[in-house]
């Protein structure tokens, strides 16, 4: 830890220590999943039914109980000067609550916001002091970029030689051909050839989208190769991965580009947002993983693992400056894709695919819940006919044509599936039309478990 | 639960027969949640049933013996009769009028927490419906805020708080700061610590009256001991939470009487800081919307 970083270290411990004494306490909440997990409707949601909780709604019951029933008020916190985008739930809800409905856009920026609670205190000698006021810092982020993390800790050459050794494998090697058979045919000692570059540079995005759209793969590195955000592509992106003994001008080139990238992602989007965290919930769409085959399950667990082991993992020195999560809750998205008897297999799945993150986060003395939550339950539970079998199913109303539509999603494994599972085929979950929801927002939005799992990542500092 | 012999079932989608588009799924989520009404009427405390009943008793046999007399007094002489009719009639009304009056007092009250409730429970309609109602009864000369009608519920507030609260809000500190002066003189050059005492009772009932005046509410001893009641409740917030108070009591005190009386200091600060504070804690506690 380098001493710039451990300064600040030691002012953002001192800065929460004198919030908690006024009590004005400040907790940031991590909000992490891999892209398409959920996370732009998991914030929606959570604002909508926080703010309607503060209006006296039972739309978070199990986080009501917690807090003991002493939260008097929530509200969004005004927005001040800042430089980057606020999240604006309204328009998520707007749209959502729209007829035809629509699901947010891929998110391509950051956007942050804070939600405050005004809560009283425990002690009865509290009716003499003012409420305490929690404020809860949240953003939104492409999924994306979050596979950057992983890559602050490694060289070009590590970096390059994991890369392809692992382009080279199962699908990613039919995805990948084209750009592979282009490096393979780099000579070893290739010029520093901008053309060069940006050639090595489409195909080998183009293969990380074809990866990403296709295969439901997840650990697809860099992030702005796929999600190049607001300021779109620029020259810096311009490099990618060399198979090892590539010593040229253009690996050298690569190699500038790679650092001055990481520099980059480091100086807005990690150091900014994700170096300090008191709470964090790392979302998986698990069932979308199993249900794009073996390899893209695996793919999620691995992608989870590594960036976990960034985020959640911790060294003796940031424990002791509160720099690591001290709650980290595991949750499976889109629960209602799912009939109810099938969603505590759905939680204790995550578990499993959650195994490598898990470790960190528990190594660095996190405690480490699983859940399965809807951030807006899309779906009601029915039975459904299969080769004369009843079978528990779901039915909904598609999002493309508004039909009705009951869905069986399979066989849900409580644990990393046996082989013979996979033959089952590959599925794609259609997109669901959110039920009917009032569009100012008063009562919220109906989720599934959203409110045990606040419960229990921070119903204890409320 | 994957057997050993092989999957089950593959995952499927089923389309339903119908092909014309199904309404939108609707869990009635709004009623659901919806907030669970405070517990309405408390009922009456003990002495409250003691005191309506010794009215009604009162009242009532009062009036049943005005009518007696007055039947007999017809029975002596038609204009006696009419006579002691027309003295009762005028008694009565006066009483009347007065209870009427006491209890058009308590019940404006009243809507401050129905305005509340109304906000806190994001009811817009009814917010609006209040903030007009209470914005009618303000006295004339005060400003409005005007074309509530097509506003959200933010602006609304946002609004009515401006145009409305915040003026009021400074009258009812300048009538604090008056009080505050005031209730220090009294100290200087009262001769007797209990005569003190009584002044500032008096000064403080005043001024709680005329600070709920500044928000439309003219009450009577029922309203006003509600008031009062009111008013102790918010207090203890206001005192924990202000540290202007204390600003303020110290502009008072710097000026030209302080100087003089400079040996009294100690008491008439501490009466002068209270006025101060129970004008403040007079308009927390009228505010139709609360503090933001
Ligand atoms: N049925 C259902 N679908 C969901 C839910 N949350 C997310 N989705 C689906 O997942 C997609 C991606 O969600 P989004 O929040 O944009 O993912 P992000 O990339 O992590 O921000 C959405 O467009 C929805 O179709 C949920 O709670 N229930
Ligand atoms: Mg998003």
């Amino acid at each position: 830890m380098d001493p710039l970083t451990l300064l600040r270290g030691v002012l953002d411990t001192a800065e929460d220590a004198a919030r908690a004494l006024v009590g004005r306490e400040r907790i940031r909440l991590a909000v992490t999943g891999l892209s398409r997990a959920g996370k732009t409707v998991f914030l929606t949601s959570l604002i909508a039914n926080l703010l309607a909780a503060g209006k006296g709604a039972r739309t978070l019951p199990a986080l009501s109980d917690a807090a003991g029933g002493r939260i008097r008020r929530v509200f969004v916190v005004p927005a001040g000067t800042e430089t980057v985008p606020r999240f604006d739930p309204d328009a998520h809800l707007g749209a959502l609550a729209a007829d035809p409905p629509r699901w947010p856009e891929r998110t391509e920026d950051f956007s942050t916001l804070s939600i405050a609670f005004d809560v009283e205190r425990r002690t009865s000698l509290g009716g003499l002091l003012p409420d305490r006021q929690v404020t809860l810092d949240l953003i939104d982020y492409p999924g994306e970029w979050l596979l950057d993390l992983p890559m602050l800790r490694q060289g070009y050459a590590a970096w390059s030689a994991e890369t392809t050794a692992r382009l080279r494998h199962g699908v990613r090697a039919d995805a990948a051909a084209d750009f592979l058979a282009f490096v393979d045919g780099l000579p070893a000692d290739a010029p520093a050839e901008d053309a060069l570059a940006k050639r090595g540079y489409t195909l080998y995005r183009d293969a990380l989208r074809v990866c990403r759209d296709t295969h439901g793969l997840r650990f697809l590195q860099p992030g702005r190769f796929l999600n190049p955000g607001p300021r779109g592509e620029a020259p810096l992106l311009w490099f990618f991965p060399l198979p090892e003994g590539a010593k040229g001008g253009l690996a050298d080139l690569c190699a500038r580009r790679y650092a001055a990238y990481l520099e980059d992602q480091r100086a807005t989007f990690l150091d900014p947002y994700f170096s300090r965290f008191h709470r964090q919930v790392v979302l998986v769409d698990v069932l979308g993983a199993l249900h794009a085959g073996e390899a893209a399950f695996t793919d999620t667990a691995d992608a989870l693992s590594a960036v976990a082991s960034i985020i959640s993992g911790a060294n003796w020195l940031e424990r002791l400056l509160g720099a690591a999560p001290t709650r980290v809750a595991f949750a499976a998205t889109k629960a209602d894709h799912v009939p109810a008897r099938a969603r505590d297999a759905l939680a204790a799945l995550v578990e499993h695919i959650s195994f490598g993150a898990r470790g960190r986060a528990e190594q660095s003395g996190a405690a480490v819940s699983c859940h399965a939550v809807a951030a807006i339950r899309c779906t009601e539970d029915a039975v459904a006919r299969l080769e004369g079998q009843a079978v528990a199913a779901v039915r909904g109303v598609l999002l493309q044509d508004g039909r009705g539509a009951t869905i069986y999603p399979g066989e849900v494994p409580m644990k990393p599936p046996e082989p013979a599972f996979w033959e089952a085929g590959l599925f794609s979950m259609p997109e669901f039309r959110p039920p009917r929801l009032d569009p100012a927002g008063a009562s919220g939005m109906p989720h599934l478990g959203l409110d045990e799992l606040l419960a229990w990542l921070v119903g204890d500092l409320l | 639960m994957t057997t050993a012999q092989g999957p089950g079932p593959a995952p499927r989608i089923i389309l339903d027969e119908a092909t014309t588009p199904a309404p939108r799924l609707d869990f009635g989520w709004e009623k659901a949640v919806a907030a669970v009404a405070p517990p309405g009427g408390r009922g009456w405390s003990t002495p409250a049933l003691l005191g309506a009943g010794a009215a009604v008793l009162v009242l009532g046999l009062s009036l049943l013996e005005a009518g007696n007399f007055v039947a007999a007094q017809f029975d002596r002489a038609a204009w006696l009769g009419w006579l002691t009719l027309a003295v009762a009639a005028g008694g009565f009304g006066l009483v009347f009028t007065a209870i009427w009056r006491e209890a058009r007092g308590y019940l404006a009250l009243r809507s401050v927490d129905r305005a509340r409730a109304a906000h806190a429970r994001g009811d817009v309609a009814t917010l609006r419906a209040e903030l007009e109602a209470w914005q009618a009864r303000l006295p004339p000369s005060r400003a409005r805020a005007e074309g509530l009608a097509d506003m959200p519920a933010d602006a609304v507030c946002a609004l009515v708080e401006a145009k409305a609260l915040v003026p009021i809000a400074q009258d009812a500190a300048a009538l604090g700061r008056a009080a505050a002066v005031q209730a220090f003189a009294v100290t200087a050059v009262s001769p007797s610590p209990g005569l003190d005492a009584l002044v500032f009772v008096w000064r403080g009932i005043r001024l709680v009256r005329q600070v709920a005046a500044l928000h439309g509410f003219r009450p009577g001893i029922a309203g006003t001991v509600s008031l009062l009641r009111r008013v102790a409740l918010d207090a203890a917030m206001v005192a924990a939470t202000d540290v202007a108070v204390d600003a303020m009591v110290r502009g008072v005190l710097s000026s030209r009487i302080v100087e003089h009386v400079a040996g009294e200091a100690a008491a008439g600060a501490v009466a002068a800081r209270r006025m101060i504070l129970l004008a403040r804690a007079t308009d927390e506690a009228c505010r139709v919307l609360p503090r933001r």
